[in-house]
């Protein structure tokens, strides 16, 4: 989940209402799907649940939102836009390297720390989540007092130079990629490329390089800028849009005047920012479907104005308009939602659920649980085990030649980076943590083991089985002492088994068994004085594992 | 009147002891009884007292003839025989004296002297020298050592039983340290009620113990607590009409995302939010009808009434097999494998995520996962958590919170008040989408809801370590009060 830092006091300013902080947690939040997850003084730390509202990842955003929950200002959002001669031409070469933009300027804003701060967290959360981490969207904020002209967006060669953000030397794009940091972090976004994207003006000044980092002298916003220029890049001229609309939105609520862009595609020409809005045709029956209930019509009215949306009354159903930066609506449940967060999670009635059905346990479970039950009246210990494991463990230690495990491909940690093959190794290393706990020690545990199998023609596949093992660790731990524990539990279950001598690494020599009941195989033994040393253990120790 | 039982349960430890020796003889006597019972006497007498007021023994007082000592007797036996002060004068005089000098010396009268030097004498430990003087012959310490006289004076003093033939119990009466004197003891025989006492309280032996010992413990089977109460969950659920999901540990991404609506781009498909597996890498789809309208509804939402996410939806990547990051995973292969309507389904599942492992993050971890799949509507939901809540979590309060996931609509939050920890997060539910349900061909409501079982479990079982879950420490496990749901 998202989050942003905010101060209490912005967004007082911004609401025009003085907020009372438990009020602001437990009501206010929630109409926004966001929740406050700490606060110290007046800085909030806002999680925002909705990944899908990148219009919530700013205070002006949620200010916005909050404004119809307090009743200060109902329904569809109005911007101002005026249009500008400022245009954008884009070269058809950035085809298959980031083909879209989207502009806007903002002018006569009064530009400051704070909201300098907020800006930037707006640009990079939406950057990171909304845009897929700028793969999908990138932001740059420029001083526009330093732009002239008409732009030009296109797919420049690698050795062309300029200064980047934070460096006092022109450096190639390809070199911009290998030393500075964004180059570094981003310039994987590139790859494969022969030319990059690049926005300069008339002057042939560059602005940025786009998804990757603005240029030091017209790509910074500071305290003293005044107006600023956005541009958007992506592949997708939908959310890139979406993206613009919220930065224009949130600099229109500071008080700025926007001012739109033409975006020229080759044959094809766009007016950038939207700031407009979407209609959808929401049926009666669906809200009274997920309502539960007979609705009426003026209170669903009431509810999406409420939820910033205009709402028109139709025959069999309502009309919603909503703003068109609303990138999580994408059918009329999304609406339905809406109105039902207005209506207040807490105040509609809980239904008792009415319907009788039968409840059933897996046929596998009810297994598992009578050979548990079996195991406990033996006196043994339950364990619980993780199922990832390491080669260490399930292998190694266990003396087993390499083989194949069902892995990983991208482990946080060698302890737990492969499914276990085996529970013997698990019960070793739980004996292993005990050795200074009172024997005897006793254990098993009944899980799943995970095989890696291969079918005929050869293709890799998951198998994953229950199985039952059992440790027995103390002065005259041995194979008939296994054996008749064994014996005990098979007498209980009904199973009648073949036992044959048998032959295996981690156990002592003669002293081992294999099991077999009808399809199902096991082994029993002794294990091994020195896959013992490997765990670290001094104590004998019988073991058991089979198939359940 | 109490019965034979509560008498022989009263029974104290001295009276069972006097029963156990009175059995196996016809008749004893207090001093008899206490000597065998290895008891003092004051102990033999009190306990035939009551035993007697009890019905349990026949008393009778008998005279008999006892030996005990006289004075001097006494004062032998505290100071030391006539021939010990005789010898221990010698001494301090050298070793050797004259028959004056060592009379005057030992403090002894003359009659005990006599008797004291002839007594020495007999046994050579001193003998009269040339100079006609009286002289140790360094016999004596051993002597001393083994003294017979003092041990029989010892004994009788004690009521202990002597050989009254040896030649030193004569020497001793007659030298009138001991004499014979007449006394009454009471004698006691075990009667038919007795015998019967004796075997019931030694049959409860309740007498025998020191409740304060510590005994050798027992570690007695149990299950493991975090799997009991697990066992205890599955229990409630199926009586609320649920019936069990299979939940493998590993799933086809189809199942994990694409099946709930999750697009191939969603940032919770990222390497860093999710295992993927190295091998084996693919697994398989269902069928080519589910499948394809999967890929409608991400594409362009044909079929749903949707807006769909707008790309390009990729089937190798929906192969691709990972361990199971959540129970919906479980539900959506349910929907898709048949599902009866109306019906309930749940699972216990486990689930892997890449988070580093801390007091509240696990790598592997639990999430109570169901479905609800009738023509029930977002209040019906609110109503089956608010039951959760109070059958599982014994919550008296419950609210309802806006939330968000990419395969419900509308999505809810569920808290619970704790008496002690206050509103703890308890789960998210919510309508599953159009998008998820109708591709996978069913046509009315799904309830869903997922509950963090482990974090319900920790408040449960008095934990506020999540790893400890999994504790494999036996000491835990087997101080572990059991503790039920």
């Amino acid at each position: 989940m998202p989050t942003i830092e905010i101060i209490k006091k912005d967004l007082e300013k911004l609401l025009g209402k003085k907020l009372a902080l438990e009020e602001l947690a437990e009501k206010a939040m929630p109409f926004t799907k966001a929740e406050v997850e700490t606060a110290e003084g007046d800085k909030l730390k806002i999680g925002i649940k909705d990944t899908n509202r990148p219009d919530l990842l700013s205070v002006e955003g949620i200010a916005r939102e909050l404004k119809g929950f307090y009743g200060i200002e109902l329904g569809l959002p109005r911007f101002k836009v005026r249009k500008s001669d400022v245009k954008v031409s884009v070269d058809p070469k950035l085809k298959n390297i980031r083909p879209k933009g989207a502009y806007a300027i903002a002018k006569g804003i009064k530009v400051t720390e704070h909201l300098l701060e907020q800006m930037i967290q707006l640009q990079e959360k939406i950057c990171e989540t909304f845009g897929r981490k700028r793969k999908e969207i990138a932001i740059g904020l420029f001083d526009y007092d330093k732009v002239n002209g008409n732009l030009h967006y296109y797919a420049a060669d690698t050795d062309t130079k300029f200064v980047p953000l934070d460096f006092n030397e022109k450096l190639s794009l390809k070199e911009i990629l290998k030393v500075h940091p964004k180059g570094m972090e981003y310039g994987h976004l590139l790859e494969g490329h022969s030319k990059y994207p690049l926005l300069v003006d008339s002057e042939q000044e560059v602005l940025s390089m786009p998804p990757i980092i603005n240029s030091e002298y017209s790509g910074k916003v500071t305290p003293k800028t005044t107006n600023i220029f956005i541009d958007v890049t992506g592949f997708n001229q939908e959310l890139i849009n979406i993206a613009l609309d919220i930065v224009c939105a949130a600099l229109h609520d500071r008080g700025a005047s926007i001012e739109s862009v033409t975006v020229e595609y080759k044959g094809e020409k766009i007016i950038t920012p939207i700031l407009g809005s979407h209609k959808i045709e929401v049926p009666l029956a669906l809200i009274e479907n997920i309502f539960g209930e007979k609705v009426n019509a003026d209170s669903m009215k009431k509810f999406a104005e409420m939820k910033r949306m205009n709402c028109k009354i139709k025959q069999q159903s309502i009309e919603a308009e909503y703003p068109s930066y609303r990138a999580d609506i994408l059918h009329a449940v999304d609406i339905v939602e809406d109105l039902l967060i207005a209506a207040d999670y807490n105040k509609l009635r809980p239904e008792h659920v009415h319907i009788v059905t039968k409840g059933s346990e897996l046929e596998e479970r009810l297994l598992v649980n009578v050979v548990r039950e079996a195991c406990i009246g033996l006196g043994l210990q339950e364990v619980l085990t993780f199922t990832l494991s390491s080669k260490e463990r399930q292998q190694k230690n266990m003396l087993l030649p390499e083989m194949e495990f069902v892995e990983l491909e991208n482990p946080i940690s060698s302890e737990y980076c492969i499914f276990r093959r085996s529970l013997l190794p698990e019960l070793l290393a739980v004996l292993s943590k005990n050795k200074h706990r009172a024997y005897p020690q006793h254990i098993f545990e009944a899980g799943k083991i995970v095989l890696l199998k291969k079918s005929p023609d050869g293709k890799a596949y998951v198998d994953e089985k229950q199985v039952l093992a059992i440790a027995l660790a103390d002065q005259k731990a041995n194979f008939n002492e296994i054996k008749a524990y064994f014996d005990a539990l098979c007498n209980a279950m009904g199973w009648h088994y073949k036992m044959e001598r048998a032959e295996h690494v981690s156990f002592e020599k003669g002293l081992c068994a294999s099991i077999k009941l009808d399809e199902k195989r096991g082994i029993i033994g002794e294990i091994s004085k020195k896959v013992l040393e490997n765990f670290g253990l001094s104590m004998p120790v019988a073991v058991l594992e089979i198939e359940l | 009147m109490n019965s034979l039982e509560d008498i022989a349960k009263a029974l104290s430890e001295i009276e069972v002891k006097a029963l156990e020796v009175l059995k196996d003889f016809a008749e004893l006597n207090e001093q008899e009884i206490a000597e065998k019972a290895s008891m003092p006497l004051d102990s033999a007498r009190r306990a035939l007292a009551w035993l007697g007021e009890k019905g349990l023994v026949e008393l009778q007082k008998k005279q008999v003839e006892r030996n005990a000592l006289t004075e001097k007797g006494l004062e032998a036996l505290e100071k030391g025989l006539p021939e010990e002060k005789l010898i221990s004068a010698l001494r301090k005089l050298g070793g050797k004296a004259r028959f004056d000098a060592l009379l005057k010396g030992s403090g002894l009268s003359k009659e005990e002297f006599h008797a004291a030097l002839g007594m020495t004498r007999r046994y050579n430990l001193i003998v009269i020298n040339e100079k006609k003087e009286l002289e140790l012959t360094g016999l004596e310490k051993e002597f001393f050592e083994k003294c017979l006289a003092k041990e029989i004076l010892r004994k009788v003093q004690e009521g202990v039983q002597i050989d009254e033939q040896s030649f030193e119990f004569a020497d001793l009466r007659k030298r009138g340290l001991i004499e014979k004197r007449k006394k009454i003891l009471m004698s006691a025989k075990i009667n038919e009620n007795g015998l019967k006492a004796l075997e019931i309280a030694k049959s409860i032996g309740k007498r025998e113990y020191n409740l304060a010992v510590a005994v050798e413990p027992i570690f007695m089977g149990k299950k493991q607590p975090y799997a009991r109460f697990l066992d205890e969950v599955r229990t409630k659920l199926v009586a609320l009409g649920f019936k069990e999901m299979k939940s493998p540990l590993i799933v086809e991404e189809f199942y994990n995302f694409d099946a709930l609506f999750q697009p191939q781009n969603h940032p919770a498909r990222d390497w860093a939010s999710t295992f993927r597996l190295k091998n084996p890498k693919y697994g398989r789809l269902p069928s080519a009808r589910i499948v394809s309208a999967v890929k409608a509804a991400h594409e362009s939402g044909a079929g749903v009434e949707s807006k769909g996410w707008g790309y390009e939806w990729s089937a190798d990547l929906a192969r691709q097999l990972m361990p199971a990051a959540h129970g919906t995973a479980h539900s959506a292969r349910q929907l898709i494998e048949g599902v009866e309507i109306p019906g309930k389904y749940f699972a216990i599942a486990r689930c892997y995520r890449p988070d580093a492992i801390d007091k509240t993050h696990l790598m592997e971890f639990n999430q109570l996962e169901g479905i609800i799949v009738a023509d029930l509507s977002f209040r019906h939901l609110l109503g089956m958590l608010k039951e959760f809540a109070e059958e599982i979590a014994s919550a008296k309060q419950v609210r309802f919170a806006p939330d968000y996931y990419p395969f419900t609509e509308p999505s809810v939050e569920l808290s619970a008040k704790h008496p002690e920890l206050g509103w703890i997060e308890f789960g998210g539910a919510g309508l599953f989408r159009p998008e998820v349900v109708r591709p996978l061909g069913i046509k009315c409501n799904v309830l869903a809801w997922g509950l963090g079982i482990d974090r319900l479990a920790m408040f449960k079982l008095g934990i506020d370590d999540m790893r400890e879950l999994f504790s494999t420490d036996l000491e835990w496990m087997r101080k572990h009060e059991i503790v039920r749901l």
